[in-house]
Parts: structure tokens; C-alpha cells; sequence
């Protein structure tokens, strides 16, 4: 691992029902691609895109859900050490939206205090079926205290945004040293957290 | 959620505690279209973690009745057909008894009147309300009582578990107190429900009281999510199977990981830290030079004392503690080494004390200074790690999905599907049973063991050091012969696993009788009740107890398959948590399995690296999910070689 690679790195984590189009974003901003009708992503755990913002190189990694949501049984660890959360929606469909309180218990639940929560309306490709107007979404966000935006994972609109406004506000969040990894960890940790993918005797 | 589930899988496996979820990700890992599911609301069984409201929904479900509350499932009996039967499973579990919970923090309310319960009321409701408006009705019920003679806790309100299994959640707000005295303390059984805990940081309240925190129980209460709490209490050996398994199968990079801090030994009534590595033996003030000298020489011995059997065969039948007495080591040494090195049982003889003290030795100095490393977040953490590697190659996850029953083909004998409780049949090739979901009748012949556990919360440290934030490993001898020696293992607040100025301490042995029984002698050595004021117990102070949890937990691990009745041989049966310190017993347990069931097959090999993953550019659909194929293709030579790093890390 080498750290001249880039200046931060940060974990992002997607979140929301199943078949808003979680993926359809990550893989828009990573790959560039959009999957017509892909099914479940087997076997990739979470995807990196590297983006240079200022000069500064940032690491992004991009967790999925692995499927868990679609019975509602996300593993509370996937929450854990999420410095953002993606809370994403489908425009096109009310009971997305509806499910968001859910969400949110889970987020208070288990992720960081300190995480930073962006709300998505996705598919606005799909305008003329659009269930949920933005002004709703605007004051649910508002209420929350939520950044909000609407993408089209389809044709590309707002992804790369959505990603780059994220990075700029988690380095002006680590800049301003209030960025915290774990959950509320007030404390100077004692003694080094062991993560294995940092040492190199593992192999 | 009305989004179908597939009927068809190669393995379906029943129960997330850690054999079950090895299992589900050594299966996925391997191309097998895996269905896991648990019929509870959270991962991992018995294995669990919870918050402190979380706990307290636990004991209320422990305490509920059997089969009550529980209408709304399909019956299966007319779904069997006449060439088929069924193997009806339990419709509650019952491997936790003898729940005892004990409140010593002030209960003064001041700032407790209002535990507001925002989102955890019913996401129902919830949801279906306008979602601009405030979310802040409150739902507070609570129910206290105080008996500190009872031996059962009272269970009379419905569980409210987290609203997602019930209907209906009445708002209530019914407070009952009875209060008796008990000596000079009270001790107050509580159960406390629709405790939610804020966000906000506690509002210190310890004016007037420099030397200790006040912690009062609406700060556990109000930060209750802070806490996680083990239902099983164990530490991962840094030369174990497991920490083996999380490294070479990757799920290591969901998890993180603290060296266990110290070893500490009870002798004489005191709480001592007992050297182990090199370093410690060393610098410690405690031992003299010759004593240093002798253990050194004797640890250097014991980690080969294979080459030497001429050192210890005359003691090969006779137990480890004479043993030691023969090796020129004061008392104290003895029993740092027989209790808190080797950490056997007085009866363990020579040969696996030697045994035992030389894993210990190895283990040194991987991570740390001590041989155990504990998870972030409690030991509930890794069931649900391996969780996420079976979903992430394809596995289907349904918690609060409760199986009925088993269906056999008479002629065949084989298992080939399940009925779930919408009536839904659901096939597949092999079957994967945690052990108490098996009913009374397939378990008749079963002879089970039992696990005795406390649960505490307390203000300090059993042993206070420069630093606050220790984690710390002791283990109490027995104080009679032939009684059993209890396994301590104190936590403090940056293992996640408590709130700021408190320590979690799980107690655990195996049982000789309840719980309470077992396990309050200690407790009483090694803590003290907490009072409003400040008594002076001598020097050092003993740390007060702010919340105490007392139960029983069952110990199937010692139950071989066959005793199991009626079982067909495509079923597996998978037990829950062991006694043992390290988790040894489910990965061995979850690795035979999985050679029994799929022989030859690698067990859990790496998955691809993420990073050397670029997806192809035709971006073929995936396989059937069910194959090995991954849908990417090549790596990306430049990050080929490319090890992760922790998110943030370099943020500090």
C-alpha cells in the first residue's frame, strides 16, 4: 500500500431499497457504464475511483449492498466506519421514498454520528412517471438535514457531481479534523486498531 | 418489501450464528446458490451483539412465552403431500434461561423524562405518515421492578421488539416501582422498553464527584447505543483458526480488530497483571530478579518443550499444577502460568498445560503484546463479516423469516425443501440446521451443556492503569476445588462496545448451576454495588457496579449428530456458541461440514481483490448466479500488486 497514491481515502456506502438504481450509480461513476437491466453484482465487494480534486488525489471506495436490502437484512457492519452514506431513492416510485425513515432508523442506529448523509432521487431520465415531486424530497431532505440531488444513473446526469460535491465536502470535513472513521470514538484510541490490509504480514 | 423470494437453491441454511455463516460464505464462495435465513429481527443468534435497548428487547423475547404471539403464519400441514413428511421445527427458541437483571445506577429521572423514541417506534406508521412533518411522538413504557430475591425476571409486557414484526405498537406509558431494600442498596429488576438513545453527547454530570463519574441509568439509556454487547463473550487467538480463516478468505477488510491489552490473574484478593511477553516479564516491578529469571527460563522451555520430553514424562498422567510446583517457580508465578497463561482447569494435565501455554506464547507478539485480539463493535461483528461475503458472491439474506418445518421425501429419505411461514416451499440440495431451531421431539435424546454468563457495566477499571482504555483478559481460579474457574473479560469504551466513562465486563463459565449462582461470587470479589454515596472501601477502591445481566445460555457443542432424531443426511446441524475463549469450535465445526457436505471444494479461498477488478467493456451479464464466474475479467495491471488501505486512516 503505498500512500503517495493519493492525499485521503474515504468509504462510501450506498443505501435504499432495492432496484432504485444503487448500482446503475456506482457503476456509472466508476466504470462509465450503464448495465441495461444487470442483474445482482456477484462477486464485487466494493468498487475505487481515484478523482483529483484541487491537486489532491482522493480515493473513493464505493461499498454496495451485496443484495441484502432486498429482504431488508443489511448486516449493521456494512454501516460501520462509512465516512458518507448515499441514501438513494426512485423518483419513479412512491414506496422508495416512503421506505426512507426506515433507513434512516438504520443509519442512526449504526453508522457514525459524524457521517455525512447525501439523499438521491434517482431515474429523472424517467420524469414522465415520476411519483415523487421534488419539492417533497426537497423538505424531507431539508428536515433531515440532508444534501439532496436527483441523478439519472442512465444518462449520466448529476453522477459525476454527486460524487465530486461528496469528496469535496469529506476533505473539508477531514480538513477540519471533525471527520471521525468509527462511530462517535471520542477517545484518543489506545493502542493501534489492527487492520489487516494495512500490515503486511499477512501473506 | 413484497419482492419474491427464489424457490429454488443448492443450500439453505437456517440460523446466522458463526458456524451457520462460515458455512453460507464457504458455500457461496464455492458457486452454491445459498438461501440463509433467521427467524429473528438481527444477526447471529446467540452470537449477537445489541445496544442497550437492543438487550433489553432480547430479554424481553427470552422471556416471552413459547408459542405465543405468533398467529400469523400459514399453517403447512395440508401443503405435505402423501409421499412426503415433515420435520416440524421449533417455533421459539429456549437455549436462554435464567435471566436475572439487576439496576444499580440512580435512577433519579431529571433528564430522563423523555426518552424519545424518533424512528424506532413502527416504521410502518412511520412511513406511511407525512414524511415533512416531525417525527417526535414518544413512546415510553416502562416497567420496574425490584426484587432482588426473585430469581425470574417478571415478563408481562408484549415484546416491542423493533417494531418491525408487530403490527401494532400501542403507545403506553405505565410506570410501576417497587422498591425494596436489600442491605444497604436497592437492587431494581428492570425492564425497559421504547428506550431510545440520542445522538447528542451525555451531559456530564459529575459535579461534586471529582474522582468518580456519575453515571446515572438514564445516561446508559440515553447512549445506549454505544454499547454493544456480546451474548457470547470470546477473543480471537492471533494464531487462531479463526483470525487463519478472516485473513485468508478476505472477510478480514470488513471488520476491525484491538490487541487485547493485558492479562490480568486473582490472587490473594487482588487484581494483578500478569507478564507475559519478554518485554513485560522484564519491566515488570512486581516480580524480583529471580523470579523473572525463572519464568523466562520456563516460558523459553515450554515453547519447545516437545524436543525435551525428558523434562516432564514422569508428570505426563498427573496434572499440570504439580507439575509446576517441581519447576522451581514462587506461587505467584505457578498461578500466573497454570491460570491466566495456560488458563486451564486445575485437573488439566501436564502435557496439555504445555500444550496450552505454548499457543499462548505463539499467539504473543503477532498484534500485540498479549495473545487476543478483540472486534470493534463486539464479537456479533463477524457472523455477519462472513454474511456479507456469502451476499456479496450471490447469497440471498431473509431475516425475521421464520422455516416451519423440513419436507422429506419418504422414498428417498432425503430432505428437499422447507415450508416457510407464508407456506412458501422452498427447495434445495442441502440443509443447514442451527441447533435450536430443532424441536423437542428431534432433540429428545439430546444431552445438552450449559454456558453461565453475566453482563456488566461498570464505572472503573478492575485494574487501574495509566491509560483508561484497556482491554483486559482475567481469569478467577475456582475458589473451591473442583468448582469452575470464570473467564473476565473487561472492555472499555474504544472496543465500541460501551459508552464514555464505563467498562462492559462479561463474565462467563461453564455452568454448575444458574448463573447467578455461579458467577455473583466473583462478581462480589471483584466489584461493588453501586451507592449514591461514596463509601470508602479501603485501598484501591473496587470499581461499582452500575447494571448487572445474569443467564444461561445453552451449550449444544458437545452434541453429536447421531443423538439428533429423525434427522435426513442432507441435513447438517450446526451448534451454537461453545464455552471456549476462541472460536475454534465453530470454524472447525463449519469447515467439516462443509468438506462433508462439498468434498474437495476449497474452503473459503480469497475472492478477487476490488481493486484489481475492471469490469469487461461488452459487460457480459453475469452467469447464472449460481457458477463461479465473476463478471469481471482482467486486472488492472497498474493496481495489481495493490494492497487496501483503511478508509480515513490517513485523516488524522
Amino acid at each position: 500500500m503505498s500512500m503517495e497514491d493519493y492525499d485521503f481515502l474515504f468509504k462510501i456506502v450506498l443505501i435504499g431499497n432495492a432496484g432504485v438504481g444503487k448500482t446503475c450509480l456506482v457503476r456509472r461513476f466508476t466504470q462509465g457504464l450503464f448495465p441495461p437491466g444487470q442483474g445482482a453484482t456477484i462477486g464485487v465487494d466494493f468498487m475505487i475511483k481515484t478523482v483529483e480534486i484541487n491537486g489532491e488525489k482522493v480515493k473513493l471506495q464505493i461499498w454496495d449492498t451485496a443484495g441484502q436490502e432486498r429482504f431488508r437484512s443489511i448486516t449493521q457492519s456494512y454501516y460501520r466506519s462509512a465516512n458518507a452514506l448515499i441514501l438513494t431513492y426512485d423518483i419513479t416510485c412512491e414506496e422508495s421514498f416512503r421506505c426512507l425513515p426506515e433507513w434512516l432508523r438504520e443509519i442512526e442506529q449504526y453508522a457514525s454520528n459524524k457521517v455525512i448523509t447525501v439523499l438521491v432521487g434517482n431515474k429523472i431520465d424517467l420524469a414522465e412517471r415520476r411519483e415523487v415531486s421534488q419539492q417533497r424530497a426537497e423538505e424531507f431532505s431539508e428536515a433531515q438535514d440532508m444534501y439532496y440531488l436527483e441523478t439519472s444513473a442512465k444518462e449520466s446526469d448529476n453522477v459525476e457531481k454527486l460524487f465530486l460535491d461528496l469528496a469535496c465536502r469529506l476533505i473539508r470535513e477531514a480538513r477540519q479534523n471533525t471527520l471521525v472513521n468509527s462511530v462517535s470514538s471520542p477517545l484518543p484510541g489506545e493502542g493501534k486498531s489492527i487492520n489487516y490490509l494495512t500490515c503486511c504480514n499477512f501473506n | 418489501m413484497a419482492d419474491s423470494l427464489p424457490t429454488e437453491f443448492d443450500v439453505i441454511i437456517i440460523g446466522t450464528g458463526l458456524p451457520e455463516s462460515i458455512l453460507a460464505a464457504a458455500c457461496s464462495r464455492s458457486g452454491q446458490r445459498v438461501l440463509h435465513v433467521d427467524s429473528r429481527s438481527y444477526y447471529g443468534g446467540n452470537w449477537a451483539s445489541f445496544t442497550f435497548s437492543g438487550l433489553l428487547s432480547w430479554l424481553k423475547e427470552c422471556e416471552q412465552d413459547s408459542e405465543a404471539g405468533d398467529k400469523s403464519t400459514v399453517a403447512w400441514q395440508n401443503l405435505i403431500q402423501d409421499t412426503e413428511e415433515a420435520i416440524a421445527l421449533r417455533r421459539k427458541d429456549d437455549s436462554i434461561q435464567h435471566v436475572e437483571v439487576f439496576c444499580y445506577a440512580s435512577k433519579d429521572t431529571g433528564d430522563s423524562a423523555e426518552e424519545i423514541d424518533v424512528l424506532q417506534k413502527n416504521p410502518s406508521l412511520v412511513a406511511s405518515s407525512t414524511l415533512t412533518k416531525p417525527l417526535d411522538s414518544a413512546c415510553l413504557s416502562e416497567e420496574t421492578h425490584s426484587d432482588s430475591t426473585s430469581p425470574e425476571m417478571p415478563a408481562k409486557d408484549t415484546p416491542q421488539h423493533d417494531g418491525e414484526i408487530l403490527p401494532e405498537v400501542t403507545d403506553r406509558e405505565e410506570t410501576q416501582v417497587k422498591e425494596t431494600d436489600c442491605g444497604e442498596k436497592t437492587c431494581i429488576h428492570t425492564v425497559s422498553d421504547g428506550a431510545k438513545d440520542e445522538n447528542k453527547p451525555v451531559v456530564e454530570d459529575n459535579s461534586g464527584q471529582p474522582k468518580r463519574n456519575r453515571i446515572t441509568y438514564s445516561q446508559i439509556v440515553k447512549e445506549g447505543r454505544r454499547f454493544n454487547i456480546d451474548l457470547v463473550s470470546k477473543l480471537l487467538y492471533s494464531q487462531g483458526s479463526l483470525i487463519d480463516l478472516l485473513i485468508k478468505s478476505n472477510v478480514s477488510r470488513y471488520a476491525e480488530f484491538k490487541n487485547v491489552t493485558r492479562i490480568l490473574a486473582f490472587r490473594e484478593g487482588k487484581v494483578e497483571q500478569v507478564p507475559c511477553s519478554r518485554a513485560d516479564v522484564f519491566n515488570s516491578k512486581e516480580l524480583t530478579m529471580v523470579e523473572k529469571r525463572m519464568l523466562m527460563k520456563f516460558l523459553t522451555f515450554c515453547l519447545d518443550y516437545e524436543q525435551h520430553p525428558g523434562e516432564y514424562q514422569d508428570f505426563t498422567q498427573r496434572p499440570f499444577s504439580e507439575y509446576l510446583k517441581t519447576q522451581k517457580l514462587t506461587p505467584n508465578l505457578q498461578h500466573f502460568i497454570l491460570h491466566s497463561i495456560a488458563m486451564t482447569e486445575p485437573s488439566c494435565l501436564t502435557v496439555d498445560g504445555l500444550k496450552a501455554t505454548k499457543h499462548f506464547l505463539q499467539c504473543l507478539g503477532r498484534y500485540g503484546n498479549t495473545p487476543f485480539l478483540f472486534p470493534l463493535y463486539g464479537q456479533g461483528e463477524i457472523p455477519q463479516c462472513f454474511c456479507r461475503m456469502c451476499a456479496v458472491f450471490g447469497g440471498i439474506y431473509c431475516l425475521r423469516h421464520r422455516v416451519q418445518c423440513l419436507v422429506v421425501d419418504k422414498e428417498s429419505g432425503r430432505c428437499e425443501a422447507v415450508i416457510d411461514h407464508f407456506g412458501q416451499r422452498i427447495s434445495a440440495k442441502f440443509f443447514i440446521v442451527e441447533d435450536s431451531y430443532l424441536s423437542e421431539d428431534t432433540c429428545a435424546g439430546v444431552q445438552y451443556g450449559q454456558i453461565s454468563r453475566a453482563v456488566l457495566i461498570t464505572d472503573q477499571s478492575v485494574l487501574k492503569a495509566d491509560s483508561d482504555q484497556q482491554i483486559s483478559m482475567l481469569t478467577v481460579p475456582p475458589a473451591e476445588p473442583g468448582a469452575r474457574a470464570v473467564r473476565v473479560a473487561e472492555l472499555c469504551s474504544s472496543t465500541m462496545t460501551c459508552m464514555k466513562d464505563t467498562y462492559l465486563v462479561h463474565l462467563t463459565c461453564s455452568s454448575a448451576s444458574t448463573a447467578r449462582e455461579d458467577l455473583e461470587p466473583v462478581v462480589q470479589k471483584l466489584f461493588t454495588p453501586y451507592a449514591e454515596t461514596e463509601i470508602d472501601e479501603g485501598d484501591p477502591p473496587k470499581p461499582r457496579l452500575l447494571w448487572a445481566l445474569y443467564f444461561n445460555m445453552r451449550d449444544s457443542s458437545g452434541v453429536s449428530r447421531s443423538s439428533y432424531h429423525g434427522l435426513p443426511s442432507n441435513v447438517y446441524v450446526c451448534s451454537g456458541p461453545d464455552c471456549g475463549l476462541g472460536n475454534e469450535h465453530a470454524v472447525k465445526l463449519a469447515e467439516t461440514l462443509f468438506q462433508q457436505i462439498f468434498p474437495g471444494e476449497d474452503f473459503c479461498p480469497p475472492p478477487p481483490n476490488p481493486e484489481d477488478i475492471i469490469f469487461d467493456g461488452d459487460d457480459k451479464q453475469p452467469e447464472a448466479p449460481g457458477t463461479n464466474t465473476l463478471i469481471v475479467a482482467k486486472l488492472e495491471a497498474s493496481e495489481g500488486s495493490q494492497n487496501l488501505d483503511s478508509p480515513g486512516q490517513h485523516l488524522q
